[in-house]
């Protein structure tokens, strides 16, 4: 039987964190960040159903 | 000290002198320290170990998974307690599953909502800084939202849908829906089990408008929480006419003990309770319709299963399928055969298939062998 290599099974996964990681810094950075916090601090009227 | 709760809880020093506000102040504390104190019982008795305890002893313990993160995340009790939201700054968090920033509790903030609220500040005229120039220069930049991919990519692969079995909070309400004592509908998923079934035709037909079904799910993601916020803008598309999480979680509890907002409801409020209904009385007899056909977190998270550090694997020294052995497949809740593909993109990770293996040959976790040291496999069946 074939396994997954290490490669695949670490390696990949460990670089997609970091990935994901610097697009945080660089989205927060951004101002994105500031985006979401300012969405999120008010009542959404649309999420309730207000519109 | 004083100083610092103000800051968590994103309240003036004023609001202290509301007993209600000190009251939920006390309680969220309180909530938290025994979920805390929950998780550290769970870990230190080692329930974690799907494999050692069995089905009935995993699923009582997943339950206390999903309830504990549900009050976790959703303890801000101020909010509970006067019909208000949490406007603190842990709001630019989000937190990994369908949880409304809306809700009354949440600490956080949806990672769908939140993705919605980059799209729709994107503005193609604006400028932004870069970070390797160190000038402004003008480029439509957020329409990648970096920050929002990054916490997902971050998340999915690390552990997958195993957000979706044990820490969103509307997986874990339909669970709880489906938990309801009446016939389900269900459809046997292995070949042997579907010809040995009274009407093998009519099982393949629904399974195959399940599956296409299924599909539908990304396109919630690339036309609604995509296209529509960032092109046509003016709505968290996806927020105002799909999603049930926000009514349920947001709406209901807001509109039941604010009286303004109960008096804003119109047609909209109508129609999203009408989809909030039809999702919850299909929970009921179908297992998670929401994370089948319609989430689009779900369908985020579904291409990292391949990805990810946390993965399922077969032992096939041990599997016993050659003698028609197919509890995991008849037991998955949703419909996968983990034998032929244990990271399947719409496996939850809830822990079922695991704990329900006569042969322990289902392996969940970060490791390629077993600790007897036969090889996980982690791929599909070839
Ligand atoms: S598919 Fe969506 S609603 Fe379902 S558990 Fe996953 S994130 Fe939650
Ligand atoms: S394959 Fe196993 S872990 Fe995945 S959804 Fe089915 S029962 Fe749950």
């Amino acid at each position: 039987m074939k396994t997954e290599s290490k490669l695949m099974r670490y390696i990949v996964p460990a670089a997609l964190m970091l990935a994901g990681v610097c697009f945080i810094v660089y989205g927060a950075t951004d101002g994105e960040a500031f985006a979401v916090l300012k969405k999120a601090i008010a009542i959404c009227m649309e999420c309730i159903g207000l519109g | 000290m004083k100083n610092v709760i103000l800051w968590l809880f994103g309240l003036e020093e004023s609001a202290l002198s509301d007993p209600t506000v000190v009251a939920g102040i006390i309680t969220s504390f309180a909530l938290i320290a025994a979920v805390l104190a929950l998780f550290i019982v769970l870990l230190v008795k080692k329930r974690f170990l799907i494999h050692r305890w069995g089905h009935k002893v995993w699923s009582r313990t997943k339950l206390l998974i999903q309830s504990g993160f549900f009050i976790l995340t959703n303890s801000f009790m101020v909010g509970w307690f006067k019909g208000t939201i949490y406007q603190g700054k842990l709001k630019f968090m989000c937190v990994p599953g369908m949880n409304c920033y809306s809700c009354p509790g949440a600490w956080g903030a949806c990672p769908i909502g939140a993705m919605q609220a980059i799209f729709d500040e994107f503005d193609a005229s604006k400028s932004w800084l870069d970070p390797v120039s160190g000038t402004y220069v003008q480029a439509p930049l957020y329409w990648i939202a970096f920050y929002m991919i990054g916490i997902l990519m971050f998340i999915g692969a690390l552990c997958g849908r195993l957000v979706c079995g044990l820490l969103c909070p509307f997986g874990w309400i339909q669970d709880l829906l489906y938990k309801i004592p009446v016939k389900k509908l269900k459809l046997p998923r292995d070949d042997r089990l579907i010809d040995k079934s009274r009407n093998p035709k009519a099982v393949r037909f629904w399974l195959g408008v399940d599956k296409y079904m299924r599909y539908l799910k990304y396109a919630f993601l690339i036309v609604m929480v995509v296209f529509l916020p960032l092109i046509v803008k003016a709505n968290p598309w996806f927020c105002k006419y799909v999603c049930p999480s926000g009514m349920l979680l947001g709406g209901i509890p807001l509109m039941s003990m604010n009286s303004n907002l109960a008096a804003a409801a119109g047609k909209l409020t109508l129609q999203k309770l009408l989809i909030l209904g039809g999702i919850v009385g299909l929970s009921i007899f179908l297992y998670r319709p929401f994370c089948r056909y319609i989430c689009p977190l779900g369908a985020i998270y579904s291409f990292f299963n391949r990805f990810s550090l946390y993965k399922y694997g077969i032992d096939d020294s041990k599997c016993n399928r050659c003698k028609g052995c197919s509890v995991c497949a008849s037991s998955c809740p949703m419909g996968v055969d983990p034998v032929k593909n244990p990271n399947h993109p719409e496996c939850i990770r809830c822990g079922t298939c695991n704990s329900k293996c006569p042969q322990k040959a289902i392996h969940a976790g970060f490791r390629m062998k077993t600790p007897e040291g036969s090889a996980i496999r982690t791929r599909k069946q070839k």
